[in-house]
C-alpha cells in the first residue's frame, strides 16, 4: 500500500510538469500556425505574431517551478498532497495553455485584418493568463503547508 | 480539439473577406487561393472539389440540360463525405431547383411530371402547389416572394443581388462556432466564389462603360477626319 502511495506521490511531483509541458505544446503549436499563416499574408508585423503565439510557454515554467517547490523526500504521509496539488495544478496549467493557444490564434487572426485591435484582442489571453498565475501562485502557497 | 483548430495556419494565410457588395476585387486571386488550399487533408480536399464540380457556374457545361446536371448531383451528392459540405450543396442545390421553378413556371411550362428536373425534398410541394406564387415555400424561404416579384418585372440585376445576400446569409448563418476547422474553410470558399461573381458582373459592366466611351470619343475623331 505504502508503495502505491509513494507512486502517486511521484506521479503528482512530475504530473505538474508534464502536464504543463502538454499544455504549452498544444497552446503554442496552435497559435504558432496562426502566426505562420498571418505572416504568409501580411508584408509586416512578424515580430508581434510570433511573440504572441510563445504566450502559452509561461505554463511550462510554472510547472517546473511547482514541481521544484514541490520536490522533497517522499513519505506516505507526504505523498498523497504531492499527488493532489501536483495533478490538479498541473491539470489548470494544461487547459490554461491549450485555451492560451486559443484566444492568441484569434488574437493574431483579427489584428491581421485589424491591426488597430492588436492590444485589446490580447486581453482574452492575458485573462487566461491570469488565472493559471493564481493556480501557480496557490500550489505554491500549498506546498509550502506540506509537513516533510 | 485538435480537429477544430486544425486550419489554423490556412485561415490565418486567407486575407478577410469584407461584404459581399463593397469589394471591387476577390481579397486574394484565383490562383493563389488554389494554391493555398493545398494545405487541405485530401479527403477535405476531394469533399471542396466535389462542391465546387456541382456550384462552380464557371464549370458548369451550358449545353447540358437540367435532367442531366440533376443526374450528376444525385450520383455525386451522396458520395461527399463531409457531411458539412453535402448539407451545403444540397441547400444551395435546392435553391437552383426553386429558381428553375420559378423561371419554368414564368415561362408557362405546365407543373413537372417526374423529379427529374430538380433536386432536393421540396419537388414534391413544388409539383403539388405549381399555381402558388411561392409554392406555398415562404415560411421555409421567406426570399421566394421577393425572386418571384423580381422576375416578373424583369429586373435581373435585382434579382442576382437577392440571390447572393440569400446565400451570403446562410454561409453567415452556419458559420457559427467555426474558426480554425474545415467548415471555416468551405465558408471562405463558398464566400469567395460569391464574390468573384459579383466583381466579376462589375467587370463586364466596366467594359461595357470602357466601350461606350471609347465609341463617344472615336465619334468626335471621326467627325473631325472627315471635315
Amino acid at each position: 500500500m505504502n508503495e502505491l502511495v509513494i507512486a502517486l506521490g511521484w506521479a503528482g511531483l512530475y504530473g505538474v510538469m508534464a502536464l504543463s509541458a502538454i499544455g504549452s505544446i498544444m497552446g503554442c503549436a496552435i497559435a504558432g500556425q496562426a502566426a505562420i499563416g498571418a505572416m504568409v499574408d501580411s508584408d509586416s508585423g512578424y515580430g508581434r505574431y510570433i511573440g504572441v503565439s510563445v504566450m502559452p510557454s509561461s505554463q511550462v515554467i510554472y510547472g517546473i517551478v511547482v514541481m521544484f517547490t514541490l520536490q522533497r523526500d517522499l513519505t506516505p504521509e507526504n505523498a498523497p498532497a504531492l499527488f493532489g496539488i501536483g495533478l490538479l495544478a498541473g491539470l489548470a496549467l494544461l487547459f490554461s495553455g491549450v485555451r492560451q493557444g486559443q484566444t492568441c490564434a484569434s488574437a493574431i487572426h483579427a489584428s491581421k485584418t485589424k491591426p488597430e485591435i492588436f492590444g485589446l484582442s490580447l486581453a482574452p489571453a492575458a485573462i487566461v493568463e491570469g488565472f493559471a498565475v493564481f493556480a501557480f501562485v496557490f500550489a505554491l502557497v500549498l506546498a509550502g503547508n506540506i509537513p516533510g | 480539439m485538435a480537429d477544430s483548430y486544425r486550419y489554423a495556419m490556412l485561415l490565418s494565410a486567407l486575407p478577410s473577406h469584407g461584404p459581399l457588395f463593397g469589394a471591387k476585387q476577390t481579397p486574394l486571386s484565383r490562383i493563389r487561393l488554389t494554391q493555398r488550399l493545398t494545405l487541405l487533408e485530401p479527403v477535405h480536399a476531394e469533399s471542396l472539389g466535389t462542391a465546387a464540380r456541382l456550384l462552380d457556374w464557371a464549370r458548369l457545361d451550358p449545353t447540358r440540360s437540367d435532367a442531366q446536371a440533376m443526374e450528376l448531383a444525385r450520383r455525386l451528392v451522396p458520395g461527399i463525405a463531409h457531411p458539412f459540405v453535402r448539407d451545403l450543396v444540397t441547400w444551395r442545390l435546392e435553391l437552383r431547383t426553386l429558381m428553375a421553378a420559378l423561371r419554368r413556371r414564368r415561362r408557362g411550362d405546365p407543373a413537372p411530371i417526374d423529379d427529374r428536373w430538380g433536386f432536393g425534398r421540396w419537388l414534391g410541394q413544388i409539383r403539388r402547389n405549381w399555381g402558388e406564387s411561392g409554392f406555398r415555400l415562404k415560411g421555409a424561404f421567406p426570399w421566394l416572394p421577393e425572386a418571384n416579384r423580381l422576375m416578373d418585372a424583369g429586373d435581373a440585376v435585382g434579382l442576382e443581388r437577392l440571390l447572393l445576400v440569400t446565400n451570403w446569409n446562410h454561409l453567415e448563418r452556419i458559420s457559427d462556432g467555426h474558426h480554425f476547422d474545415f467548415e471555416a474553410v468551405v465558408i471562405y470558399v463558398m464566400r469567395w466564389d460569391l464574390v468573384a461573381r459579383w466583381t466579376s458582373y462589375e467587370g463586364e459592366q466596366a467594359a461595357r462603360r470602357f466601350d461606350a466611351l471609347v465609341a463617344a470619343g472615336m465619334k468626335g475623331v471621326d467627325a473631325s477626319v472627315a471635315v
